[in-house]
């Protein structure tokens, strides 16, 4: 929190969400117990769109495939993020690339996409006055790519630098939780970044774009999200357009929930840094479609709210002991925290991991902080949350659902996905579920889904040996401070520096920068 | 939404008539459309001045259920006046979490928590802004907090030494990006006297000192957090009258200072400079070209001036963006960055190359086009289509009470009313192309620059060779 607005030098290389991976894998073991919401946004006579027409003078695009990263074939990593960027970032076959964007200057206009593991968005917001020739420029450029090799070599190095110098060398946050999804998804169709992996984007071709967008981008696989004032026939011809494509088949994958080996693991990053960056986490089989799910949130966000300083472990590490300059938990996939205080919508997936995030500390008191990590999580899995945290953290939640979609586009973007979750309205199914939870329902789904002997860890540090070293040999990692400490705090410290890290040699990894994303 | 609709309606009809003239067809002139309708502000607002100074500026909006408070302090890094202090306006807003006379941070937080607020602040180099987003009804408890640290902030030394470690953890977290470091470089180059030639975040020697600087920070709140610096804004579902009366009641006892920082003036630059930074792991090369540029200004057109040429110049329709970016590929991207600031600002290209051989190349195109608008004319539709992007743009940013409370704050702070945006809109229509380029001209000069290079290990001799002049 208290972010710092720099003048905005900083390049725009935040490809942010761009992704990837996947082949498919037996459906999961147990039927899930899912909630039926009461309404749902998209009608039987429109089944493939989520329409929310207002009076506003702007409208908003959804554009979404339910494709990603989860379909890239194997050896092609990154094909469906190059696929994605090609389509919004490129030329279609009458158009080159400047024209669209000498087209979309006057009008301020933009096109964007995001690829996750199964869902890839396109997106883009016009005033009315703009509307249809707006729309006739998208439109062309989902329906008619021109897939040009000049567009294709300069997207592709594009991709490739976002992984190799942007988050490998540029941004050890980012980096850190990359790389715990990549350890915990390894060889499960989610286990590469979304973006891809480097020698994978290498060797993909233009062709196998072109097969890639023949296959995916079908009307079967399209839901169409429109919101604002746009008139009242336009849906029907932006579906009348959009039938140009291919008819494919929808069929639904079932993504497992991987099996990790027990026991705790690290992977420590090797790089020049100034500070150490540290990732946590495990995958839990629970979704926005899940009973427990209401519970689980609540319980991250009284442990460890983005970005807020009422979160627990921010309490605890930055506000008490001014470790850093946050600390905080999800239980749904957030890239790009470090850059915007609400999530983007369109992230939806059948598996979920929780994970703390610990952001960088002085190197120093890294063993410290991560064995304070582990400390407040087994406290969390052993004591639950009181009854005053519960009714805080419950109406906190009841009504932040309106700020997260305070705005016509997040109010599209989580209509889809609630479409996706089969849940209803998401603030009138915050409201109506969190009035029904109990304590005792979030206790029990802590210790149901939160309490794991296979914790998996990513730290980015400089001195990677040293910290395997100290951690292999559980050394006390007694801590200073430079002003007085309350003596709770001096005994809390008194546990933490000795706290244990149960790890053997081998499950203690040391990974070299270079070798991240190859 | 019914204001939103009449708003896009007024707000556009210039603009559009230009936008759809086809290209190649002679320029059509934009009919003379009466003050109100060319407004980019369109929001009715009130301005309340209370008898301490303190400006409350209230925007109803239709968005239902939520208002969004921005409290706007004028203080930033620009304030920062006494060596060693780089970083202190940033830091300061740290402390404004530590709890006040009356309100823990734990009832602080308690308090936001219930109201499901999304709470948070940010400090550039001219302005420290407080924010709030939250439910209608707890506008009465939110304002009262927030006056009550705005008028008894309270904290102790070892809460203070605690906070100052935060701030070395969000350095620590910006260092691992080599733009951040560019950044940093450029402005201690291009500025020797003025404070600008630090950043928002300060120098980290600075930093690492601040654990020691206790007392300052007492007298930085006496100078700077008192009404004549603040300007309160309240957006969304609220009323005038309710916004006035709460601000009555908890800002109208708060004291007005006495304070007024000398800030240093810059004396003209004499001579071209250039700095290059050695990055300790692996990056892509950076470049980063600056002249020195005029403050914002809603009366003299040359800051709007060049603000329209950055975007016909290096943005990405530019024709340098194309060649750069798009045809040879050489670097991938193009960025112009110029703020609206009190006192005169940089203006600065940046780009990441894909080689660093081609640094000189790279950097010889960038100057060239500099060069080139100090000659050459602006075709009218271009500018024409420029103005439209601008409002356009503004428009659609303009999404929620939060969206425009957050456009809004800025402007608040050079100015302190949201009038001034109607000027500079209105100021930019009267822009010519001869305007364009005589500003860039008369800034656009090899004794206002300033370049930067950053590329790990032996990028230096490449990236020091002179450019063309």
């Amino acid at each position: 929190m208290r972010r710092i607005f720099f003048i905005t030098l900083v390049l725009s290389f935040a490809l942010s969400t761009l992704t990837a991976y996947a082949q498919r894998k037996s459906p999961r073991s147990k039927p899930r117990e899912r909630i039926k919401g009461p309404v749902l946004m998209h009608t039987a006579a429109d089944p493939d769109a989520v329409l929310l027409p207002n009076r506003s003078p702007l409208i908003t695009f959804r554009i979404l495939f339910m494709t990603g990263a989860a379909d890239d074939p194997a050896g092609k990593e990154g094909l469906a993020a190059l696929t994605a960027s090609l389509v919004s970032g490129g030329g279609t076959r009458e158009l080159p690339f400047e024209k669209i964007q000498e087209a979309f200057y006057p009008m301020a206009a933009s096109f964007g996409s995001q690829v996750d593991k199964e869902m890839t968005v396109f997106t883009g917001t016009t005033h009315a006055d703009n509307l249809s020739r707006y729309y006739a420029l998208i439109s062309r450029m989902i329906l008619d790519p021109g897939f040009r090799e000049d567009d294709f070599t300069r997207i592709k190095t594009n991709l490739i630098n976002y992984l190799k110098v942007s988050l490998r060398e540029g941004n050890d946050e980012e980096l850190g939780k990359e790389q715990l999804y990549n350890n915990i998804y390894a060889g499960h169709p989610y286990g590469h970044h979304n973006v891809g992996s480097l020698s994978a984007l290498e060797r993909i071709t233009l062709a196998d774009v072109r097969e890639f967008y023949r296959a995916h981008y079908t009307q079967a696989n399209m839901v169409l999200g429109l919101a604002g004032g746009y008139p009242a026939t336009f849906p029907a011809k932006v579906k009348a357009d959009f039938a140009k494509l291919p008819a494919g088949t929808r069929t639904p994958s079932n993504f497992f929930t991987p099996k990790l080996e027990l026991g705790t693991h690290i992977d420590i990053i090797k790089r020049e840094t100034r500070s150490t960056a540290i990732s946590l986490g495990f995958p839990i089989d629970v979704t926005r479609a899940d009973k427990d799910w209401p519970a689980l949130a609540v319980v991250v966000s009284y442990f460890g709210q983005h970005r807020s300083s009422n979160s627990y472990l921010y309490q605890r590490l930055r506000e008490a002991r001014g470790l850093n300059y946050g600390d905080y938990a999800y239980i749904e996939y957030f890239p790009g925290g470090m850059f915007q205080f609400e999530p983007d919508p369109n992230l939806a997936r059948q598996q979920q991991i929780f994970q703390i995030w610990i952001r960088p500390v002085p190197p120093e008191q890294g063993h410290f902080v991560l064995r304070a990590a582990l400390y407040e999580y087994d406290k969390l899995v052993r004591d639950g949350l009181s009854r005053e945290a519960f009714e805080a953290t419950r109406e906190f939640l009841s009504k932040f659902s309106n700020i997260l979609t305070a705005t016509q586009d997040a109010q599209l973007g989580y209509a889809l996905d609630s479409r996706y979750y089969e849940i209803g309205d998401f603030n009138g199914y915050m409201r109506d579920q969190l009035s029904r939870l109990t304590l005792e329902d979030v206790n029990a789904a802590i210790k149901k889904y939160l309490a794991t002997n296979r914790m998996r860890i990513v730290v980015v540090t400089k001195d990677a040996e040293g910290l395997r070293d100290a951690i292999l040999a559980n050394k006390p990692s007694p801590m200073t401070y430079n002003s007085p400490k309350p003596q709770e705090i001096m005994d809390e410290d008194k546990i933490i520096e000795v706290y244990p890290i149960n790890v053997r040699a081998e499950q203690v990894r040391i990974t070299p920068v270079e070798q991240v994303f190859r | 939404m019914k204001t939103l609709l009449l708003v896009s309606l007024l707000l556009c009809l210039p603009a559009v008539g230009l936008a759809q003239a086809k290209r190649g067809a002679p320029p059509k002139k934009a009919k003379p459309a009466s003050a109100n309708q060319r407004k980019i502000f369109p929001y009715n607002y009130t301005i309340d001045d209370l008898p301490n100074g303190l400006r409350l500026v209230t925007v109803p909006a239709d968005y239902p259920n939520l208002v969004a408070l921005y409290i706007v302090v004028q203080t930033g890094s620009r304030n920062e006046i006494e060596p060693g202090k780089s970083g202190y306006a940033h830091f300061f807003e740290h402390m404004m979490f530590r709890g006040s006379r009356n309100v823990t941070p734990a009832q602080r937080d308690d308090i936001l928590e219930r109201a499901g607020a999304s709470s948070n602040a940010y400090t550039t180099d001219d302005r420290t802004v407080y924010h709030e987003l939250f439910s209608k009804e707890d506008l009465d408890e939110v304002m009262r907090i927030e006056g009550d640290r705005f008028q008894t902030l309270q904290y102790a030394e070892p809460e203070y030494k605690t906070e100052a470690l935060a701030v070395l953890g969000e350095y620590n977290k910006n260092s691992a990006n080599p733009a951040s470091k560019l950044f940093e470089k450029l402005r201690e180059t291009a500025f020797r006297t003025h404070t600008y030639s630090h950043t928002t975040m300060g120098f980290i020697k600075d930093i690492e000192d601040m654990p020691n600087q206790y007392q300052y920070s007492l007298d930085f709140y006496k100078r700077y957090y008192r009404p004549e610096y603040t300007t309160i804004l309240v957006v969304g579902d609220v009323t005038r009258q309710r916004a006035l009366a709460l601000t009555r009641q908890h800002f109208g006892a708060w004291e007005r200072g006495a304070y007024k920082p000398t800030i240093p003036a810059e004396p003209a630059q004499t001579e071209p400079r250039e700095a290059h930074v050695e990055w300790p792991s692996a990056t892509l090369p950076y470049l980063a070209v600056a002249f020195r540029a005029p403050a914002y200004s809603d009366e003299n057109k040359d800051k709007v001036a060049l603000d329209l040429l950055a975007a016909i110049a290096f943005g990405t329709n530019s024709e340098l963006y194309q060649r750069l970016v798009l045809k040879e590929q050489k670097v991938d991207s193009v960025g112009v960055s110029f703020g609206d600031r009190v006192d005169p600002e940089l203006f600065t290209v940046q780009t990441r190359l894909k080689k660093v051989e081609d640094m000189p190349y790279v950097r010889e195109q960038i100057l060239a086009t500099f060069r080139r608008y100090t000659t050459e004319l602006i075709p009218q539709q271009k500018l024409d289509d420029t103005r439209s992007r601008r409002r356009y743009g503004f428009a659609q940013a303009m999404d929620s009470s939060e969206a425009i409370a957050g456009a809004l704050a800025p402007y608040l702070a050079l100015r302190r009313t949201p009038e001034t945006m109607n000027k500079l809109f209105a100021l930019a229509d009267s822009v010519t192309p001869a305007d364009i380029r005589d500003a860039a001209r008369r800034y656009f000069m090899d004794n206002n620059r300033t370049i930067v290079t950053l590329s790990q290990g032996t990028g230096r001799q490449t990236a020091n060779k002179e450019g063309g002049k």
